[in-house]
Order: structure tokens, then C-alpha cells, then sequence
């Protein structure tokens, strides 16, 4: 019956999810053990300090805002997996405006809005293909990626002679007096980066416009019903037109946010500075089951795992492989995947919606 | 009350070339109840849809009050004060009661984007008091009875003002007790002043709520009859434009040996709670076995373990004496096992395939059909064209979709594919509902014939006439295990109802539920 499975899905997704943290937490222990001589890992615990939950909190940014935007699409109904493709093109013409147009922090900010904007017009495109004309949204998601993934460094080539940009400058930190001096939460919460309140402030507005405003209500009934949103009177594909472009302004802010908010050039070789973050976006809201909060938790784990992984390559005499560190957060998806069967997608995710005649 | 509030004139709508709607005629009255009729894809649901602002119709005037209205969408419709609720409930599953009655028209707070929570949950109490129902607001959707979603649909109409109440065969999946329940509100919304048309097949519900009837055949309108003055003799001939048996004439059952054996079955579900408990019966090959009960005592969960779809905690199936509970779907057709799903849009049919393709689904590893893994699309084809004619599946157009096929005429596809495998066990749940009159005729004949030929039938049904018409001995489930075995001709209405709610009925002779012979014994 299908009540009894949605019941046993959320108590099953609590100790499941709890079982799997422990799990990812026994098995980084047993890598470590494996792989280092026991001092080190003193050494490693000593990195983890306010600094690190920063430079955590800062690489969360870009996965976060992926996974909110994602949040929004899939559940009007539009799987939008081009969340990658779009932090590529923000974080491309982020840095190419920034550099045209040369000078201070108001360049900055100019290339930063240019990158929101990018972003939410290759969104727009996305969107009309899919609900327009209906094509695969799997697929459409795919040629959003590849596209971006060939035209940013294409242009950058075209630009600067090579894919990779020249320097930058980023968004100057904000410094919150007073609430900055609190020990250990102060400089990772009230001296950070603009990008980074963007995000705290994100999170809660995401989670209080899906569960608590009249459009939330329209963007989870698209994504379950949309024909019971329909004879409601509602027009279906207006709702999930703004939810994808929602997912375009968010994930324009994420590949801003990576770009002008910490590394200030444009790297075009192999995956792109962007390197796979919009995936794990995705892998982040299914970890945290639609829910902006916990995506949030989930998104900022798989960041802190990553930071981790850049202060260690620092310690000297130790050698863990990066890239094993980097498929942690895939394992535990689909982990958690596994164990509780599934994460509970909107019914009518990845389906098209037609008002007459079906 | 002779004042009529809906007029549709010359209403045309065609898809493609299918003309679902001809030139159709129907006036409703203010206050009344009007119901209607007509044989699977006579275009009742087409008409509703288009009344309902779903359908643009092709030609024709709608008139509400007098006045002639175009509907664009079903937001005009609403604005002119006309509710439907759908055959297939249109609710957002994981959310409130609440939530579901005002999605579309939140009743706003600050700013006007949050949701005023507090006042959709007001206003679900004020309707459920006003109209004399109870439907808790806070309650999610999923973990409700059908019953209970469809008051919330009501609700929904209501809330958006409605007066014209449209409803798209609302009892088709209720209890006799939920009927009942229903009517009731019928009758408190036409007090007050709403309208209400409802499509229904059961004939004595016509005749016992509506003050009117009108008939639809192959989508043109055939008449408007007053209640009073009809019979359900009548009505039957105005659908289906011919003489209509409303009782299935059985000969005696000359049984067999044992068919399907069911020992000591239990089915529990994901929470451990038992579904089916320790259930026994046999049925012998010439025999209809049926099983009453209200929807949700166990009855989909046997019918699942029974055919394979799910495996028993504990317990066998026995099919010809050999236990299959281990056995795959396709070992149990190959075994010569007939299903009718009660889902057909789930379980019995692909929607978006073909006539065609649909006709193939559990036989795509028949030889007949796939030799060396190949389909032969010639041999199917007059397979699938057989059953078209055979089983009247409208229009008669193997290249259809199902999803384009009306509900009755889905179900009657599903029906000649599982009867032409050929079965030595038919399991049919549910067979005949959503089928039109003749269509039920149909079905049950060849369910009898089925049985004449000396095959094991299994019927689960919540129609009480037919369970007890059809059945040779007739199990009556309540909480996953039978309150009693009895003989359907020697068993009232009222008695049966008492068992459905698990009571003893006093004066019921119970039959045996098995244990015929020691065959079955020995081919263990
Ligand atoms: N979306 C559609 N596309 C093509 N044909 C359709 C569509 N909807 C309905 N039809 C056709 O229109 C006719 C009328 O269908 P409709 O669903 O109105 O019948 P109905 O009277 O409600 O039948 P039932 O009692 O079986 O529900 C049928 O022949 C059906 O196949
Ligand atoms: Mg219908």
C-alpha cells in the first residue's frame, strides 16, 4: 500500500542516512589508516580549523546554489541535469566580463550579474525546448553540459589564445563588525565572502518559498499532478517556466560565486573549473531528499570532504589520491540510493505535460 | 426548478477522425441531480471535459444561466461557477487536505506570497460543517480512502465556488456504504441550491438519486428521461439499442479436480501487519470461486501473491497440485494463468503503446507470437484484430493508443487478451468495473463460459450482484482472512453485509472451502 511505503521511506531515510554518514566516516578512517603513517593523521585532524570550515563553506557555494536551482526544476516536474552546463557558462562569462570591462570591485559585480543572467538565458533555452517542444529533458539536460562544456573554453581560446583566462580580481570579503570576533564562528560566518550570505540567506528563503508561498504550492503540485494543477485553473507550464529559470538565476550565482567570489580565473582544460560540482549538486539535493535545508547540509559535507582533500595534499610526506577523495560523495549517494530504495522523486518528474487531448 | 442552468446545443468534439461528441443536446435544471448514461466511449467523459473548459469542442454552444459561454481553459469554467471531479481524482498525494482544497486560490498573507495556512485549514471546516461531512484538514492525502479523496475533491469544487458539481463515475470505486454516504451529500448540496450531473453505469443508482436522465450512444445524444416514469429495462435498451440480459444465466457447475489451491497463505505488508492471514481455499477446475469484501481486507494482496507479482511470507500456491509460490509471472502464464488486473492503467496495459503491442504484453515468449525471439507482427496483428471483434473494443483500431481508448473499452482489451491464452486458472479482479451494461453482460458470460469449459476462476469483486451471481461458493474476506465460505444462492444481502464487516450473520449455511480430494495431495 502506498501509505505504509511513504512512512516507512521517511523513518527508513533517517537511519539509513545515519548509517551511511557513519559509514563514510569509518570508511575515511580506514583509508587514512591504510594509506598514512599514524602521525599524520594528527596532522590532518589539526587542519580542521575555522579557516578550513571557511575555505569549506566557500567551496559549498557553487554546489549549493546548483543543488537549490535543481531543487525548484525537478520539483515542478523538469529534471534539469544541465546544472553543470550552466556553472560552466556563468562562470565563463563571469570572468570574460570582468576582464572586458577592467578596473575595481564594479567590474566585479558587472561580471557577476553578466554571469547570473548567462546563465538564467541558457536556462530559458532549456526551458523552452523541454516544455515547449517537449524534447527529452535527460537529453536536453546533456546538451546543455556538452555545449557549455565546448563553447566556454572554446571562446576563451578565441579571447585570450588559450583556455585558460588571465587573473581576475574577485569579490572582496564582507566583514561583519563585531559578530566577526566570535571565536571559530566568526570569521567562517561574518567575514566571508558576498557570495556566501547570498547562499545562508538562499537557503531558508528556498526552503520557505517551496513549503510556504502560493508558488511553492504550484511547484510541487506540477511536479506530483500537474493535471490536478490544471483543472485548478493553473497554467502548468508558466510554473514550471519559472522554476527552471529559477534553477538558471541559482546556478548563475553558484558559477559566479565560484568564479568572482574565489578563483578569479577562468580555467578552461579537462572538466573546467567547474569540475563536476553541478553533479554533485545534483547528488546533493537527492542526498537531502528535495529538502533546501538538508540539501544545504549535504552540499556543505561534500564540500568540507573536498577542502579536506586540498589541505591534505599540503601535508607534507602524506599522499592520498585526490581523485578517491572526489568520489566519495557518489559512493554515498549511491549508498544511501540503495539502502532506502529510493529518495522520493515528484511523481511526475521527467514527464512532459500536455493539457488537451491526453 | 424547471430553470435550467446548463444548456450544451450541438456540441461536436472530434479527435482526429474519432467523433467522440455528435451534435449532443443536454439541458440540467437548477437544484436537480442528473445523471448520465451510455455504453463505454458513448463520450460522456469527452462532454464533461468539454463543459469543463478541458476540451475545446469543434462545434456547439455552451449556455450557463442563459447565457452563452466559450471556456478556454478549466479557469473559466471555475469562474462560471461549474466543479468537476474526475474519474481518476485529480490530488496531489503528499500534500494536506487543506493544501489540496485551495491549491490554485491560496488565501494569501503578508505580502500576498505566503500561504495563509490557518485560513485554508478554516475554510475546509466551514465547508465540511456546512455541507455535513468530515474530512480532516491536516490529514495527507495518501494516507486516505478513496471515499475520503473523493470529499476532498468535492471540497475543492467548493471551494472555489461552485454550484454546478460535475462528477465522472464517483461510485465506481466507493463501498455500498460510501454510496450511500455520497448520495447524502447529493442530497445536502441540491438542498442547497447546487446542481449536480453525475456519469454513472449502475442503473439502480440512476434510478434512486437522479432527477433526470439523459443517454448518450456512439456520442449523440438518444434522449432525456424523467425518472419517474423509466425503467432500468429501458434504460439499458436506450444505451446499448438492443434487448439487454441484466441477469447472466448459469447452468449447474459440474466441478473438477482441484485448480488452485491457496494453503495457509499469509501476505504481510511493509510495516509486518499481516494482509492476508493464514488463508486456505481451493477452487476446482468448472468453478467460479468469488470473493466479497469491502476494498482493502486483503484482497489485492492475495490476488498479487497468488499470480506472482508478490511472494508470500508464508504458505504455498497450488496450481494443478504443483506448488508455483516461488514461480515467476511468466512461469505462471506459461502455465496457463489468466490475470485481470483491477489497475488497468497500471498493470493491465502500457498506456502510450499501441492496440497492437498491448495485445502482445505476456505473450512475448509464446512461440505463436515470437518465434526465435522475433515478433511476428502478421500473426499478431489478426490476433489483436480477433480480440477487437470479439470483445467489441471501440474504435475498432489496433493502431490506437490505449491511453486514447475510454476506460470501459481499456478494460475490455485487457479482458480478451488474458481470456484468448487460452487458461486452464483465470484470476479476474475487479473485471467489469467501469464497463457499461453490455459490456458487463459480456464479461460475466465469458467468465461463465470460462467455468462451463472446466477451467478455475477466481473472481474478486466488490459488486455484491455480481460476486453472487457468478459464484459457484462465494468467500467473504474481512481483515485478510474470511469471516465464512458460503453458498451465493443461499445467502441474502444483508447477511453478506453483516459478514463484509466481519459480524456473524445468523442463518448462513457455510460451505467447505476446500479440501475436496486427496489428488491434490499426492501431486505435492
Ligand atoms: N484524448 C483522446 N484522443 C483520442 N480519442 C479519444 C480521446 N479521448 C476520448 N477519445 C475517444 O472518444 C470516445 C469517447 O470517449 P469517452 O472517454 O468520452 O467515453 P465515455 O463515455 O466516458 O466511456 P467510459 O464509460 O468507458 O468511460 C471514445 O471512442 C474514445 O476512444
Ligand atoms: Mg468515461
Amino acid at each position: 500500500m502506498a501509505v505504509a511505503r511513504s512512512r516507512e521511506v521517511t523513518t527508513m531515510n533517517r537511519k539509513a542516512i545515519a548509517l551511511v554518514v557513519v559509514a563514510g566516516v569509518a570508511l575515511a578512517g580506514l583509508v587514512s589508516v591504510a594509506f598514512f603513517p599514524a602521525g599524520s593523521i594528527a596532522a590532518v585532524v589539526a587542519v580542521v580549523d575555522a579557516n578550513y570550515l571557511g575555505a569549506a563553506l566557500r567551496l559549498t557555494v557553487p554546489i549549493a546554489f546548483a543543488a537549490l536551482g535543481g531543487i525548484f526544476a525537478e520539483k515542478s516536474g523538469v529534471i534539469n541535469i544541465g546544472l553543470e552546463g550552466l556553472l560552466i557558462i556563468a562562470a565563463f562569462v563571469g570572468i570574460a566580463t570582468t576582464y572586458t570591462v577592467g578596473g575595481g570591485q564594479a567590474a566585479v559585480w558587472i561580471g557577476f550579474a553578466a554571469a547570473v543572467l548567462a546563465s538564467t538565458l541558457f536556462a530559458l533555452l532549456f526551458a523552452v525546448v523541454t516544455i515547449e517542444f517537449k524534447a527529452d529533458q535527460i537529453i536536453a539536460g546533456l546538451a546543455v553540459w556538452l555545449i557549455a562544456l565546448g563553447l566556454g573554453p572554446f571562446t576563451a581560446r578565441v579571447i585570450w589564445g588559450t583556455v585558460n583566462s588571465p587573473s581576475v580580481p574577485t569579490l572582496n570579503d564582507w566583514t561583519v563588525p563585531v559578530l566577526s570576533e566570535i571565536p571559530w564562528v566568526g570569521p567562517v560566518l561574518f567575514d566571508a565572502n558576498p557570495t556566501v550570505y547570498m547562499l545562508l540567506v538562499a537557503v531558508p528563503l528556498s526552503w520557505y518559498a517551496l513549503n510556504r508561498t502560493a508558488f511553492g504550492y504550484r511547484v510541487r503540485a506540477s511536479g506530483e499532478n500537474p493535471r490536478a494543477l490544471d483543472t485548478a485553473g493553473v497554467n502548468v507550464s508558466l510554473v514550471r517556466y519559472k522554476s527552471v529559470l529559477i534553477s538558471g538565476v541559482f546556478s548563475g550565482i553558484g558559477g559566479a560565486g565560484l568564479a568572482l567570489g574565489q578563483v578569479g580565473q577562468f580555467i578552461g582544460s579537462g572538466q573546467t573549473m567547474v569540475g563536476g560540482r553541478g553533479w554533485i549538486g545534483i547528488t546533493a539535493y537527492l542526498f537531502g531528499n528535495y529538502n533546501p535545508i538538508a540539501t544545504f547540509g549535504a552540499s556543505f559535507l561534500f564540500a568540507a570532504l573536498d577542502a579536506l582533500q586540498i589541505r591534505i595534499q599540503q601535508i607534507p610526506g602524506l599522499d592520498l589520491p585526490g581523485s578517491l577523495v572526489r568520489i566519495v560523495p557518489f559512493v554515498i549517494v549511491i549508498v544511501v540510493l540503495a539502502l532506502i530504495g529510493k529518495t522520493r522523486l515528484p511523481s511526475a518528474a521527467g514527464e512532459h505535460y500536455d493539457s488537451d487531448e491526453d | 426548478m424547471n430553470e435550467p442552468v446548463v444548456e450544451l446545443d450541438g456540441i461536436t468534439k472530434r479527435f482526429g477522425d474519432v467523433v467522440a461528441n455528435d451534435r449532443v443536446e443536454l439541458t440540467v435544471d437548477r437544484g436537480s441531480v442528473h445523471v448520465l448514461l451510455g455504453e463505454n466511449g458513448a463520450g460522456k467523459t469527452t462532454l464533461m471535459n468539454v463543459l469543463y473548459g478541458l476540451y475545446e469542442p469543434n462545434e456547439g454552444e455552451i449556455r450557463i444561466d442563459g447565457t452563452p459561454r466559450e471556456f478556454d481553459s478549466p479557469r473559466d469554467a471555475i469562474d462560471a461557477g461549474i466543479g468537476m471531479i474526475h474519474q481518476h481524482f485529480m490530488l496531489v498525494d503528499p500534500m494536506t487536505v487543506a493544501d489540496n482544497v485551495v491549491l490554485g486560490n491560496e488565501p494569501r498573507s503578508r505580502l500576498g506570497f505566503t500561504v495563509d495556512r490557518e485560513a485554508a485549514r478554516e475554510a475546509v471546516t466551514d465547508l465540511t460543517a456546512r455541507y455535513g461531512f468530515d474530512v480532516e484538514p491536516d490529514a495527507v492525502v495518501e494516507d486516505l480512502s478513496v471515499g475520503v479523496q473523493q470529499r476532498v475533491e468535492i471540497l475543492k469544487a467548493l471551494y472555489r465556488g461552485a454550484d454546478i458539481l460535475i462528477l465522472d463515475e464517483p461510485t465506481a470505486v466507493l463501498t455500498p456504504q460510501e454510496v450511500e454516504e455520497l448520495f447524502d451529500i447529493f442530497d445536502e448540496l441540491t438542498d442547497q441550491g447546487k446542481t449536480i450531473i453525475f456519469i454513472t453505469h449502475k442503473l439502480g443508482e440512476a434510478l434512486g438519486v437522479a432527477d433526470a436522465i439523459t443517454v448518450l450512444r456512439d456520442g449523440e445524444t438518444v434522449g432525456t428521461v424523467d425518472t419517474s416514469t423509466t425503467s432500468k429495462r429501458e434504460l439499458a435498451e436506450l444505451m446499448v439499442g438492443r434487448e439487454v440480459l441484466l441477469d447472466v444465466e448459469k447452468p449447474p457447475s459440474s466441478p473438477g479436480d482441484v485448480g488452485l489451491e491457496v494453503s495457509d497463505l499469509t501476505v504481510t505488508d511493509d510495516r509486518g501487519v499481516d494482509q492476508v492471514s493464514s488463508l486456505d481455499f481451493q477452487i476446482r477446475e468448472g468453478e467460479v470461486f468469488g470473493i466479497a469484501g469491502v476494498d482493502g481486507n486483503g484482497q489485492s494482496e492475495l490476488v498479487e501473491a497468488i499470480t506472482g507479482l508478490d511472494v508470500p511470507d508464508e504458505g504455498r500456491v497450488y496450481f494443478d497440485g504443483a506448488d508455483v509460490t516461488t514461480d515467476s509471472r511468466r512461469d505462471r502464464i506459461e502455465q496457463g494463468m489468466a490475470y485481470i488486473p483491477e489497475d488497468r492503467q497500471h498493470r493491465g496495459l502500457v498506456m502510450d503503446f499501441e492496440l497492437l503491442q498491448n495485445g502482445l504484453l505476456g505473450s512475448q515468449h509464446d512461440p505463436d507470437f515470437a518465434p526465435g525471439g522475433r515478433i511476428d507482427w502478421a500473426t499478431l496483428r489478426q490476433h489483436v484484430e480477433d480480440i477487437i471483434a470479439d470483445y467489441d473494443v471501440r474504435p475498432p483500431n489496433p493502431d490506437a493508443t490505449a491511453k486514447s481508448l475510454s476506460g470501459g473499452n481499456q478494460q475490455k482489451l485487457v479482458a480478451g487478451r488474458e481470456f484468448e491464452r487460452d487458461p486452464r486458472v483465470v484470476v479476474a479482479s475487479h473485471p467489469t468495473r467501469g464497463l457499461d451494461v453490455g459490456s458487463v453482460e459480456f464479461v460475466q458470460e465469458k467468465l461463465v463460459e470460462l467455468r462451463n469449459e472446466g477451467k478455475a476462476v477466481l473472481l474478486v469483486s466488490s459488486k455484491l450482484d455480481e460476486v453472487q451471481q457468478l459464484s459457484d461458493r462465494l468467500g467473504v474476506m474481512y481483515e485478510g482472512a474470511f469471516t465464512d465460505v458460503v453458498d451465493p444462492d443461499d445467502v441474502t444481502e444483508e447477511q453478506l453485509g453483516l459478514l463484509m464487516a466481519g459480524q456473524d450473520a445468523d442463518g448462513v449455511t457455510s460451505v467447505p472451502a476446500g479440501d475436496f480430494e486427496a489428488e491434490a495431495e499426492v501431486g505435492r
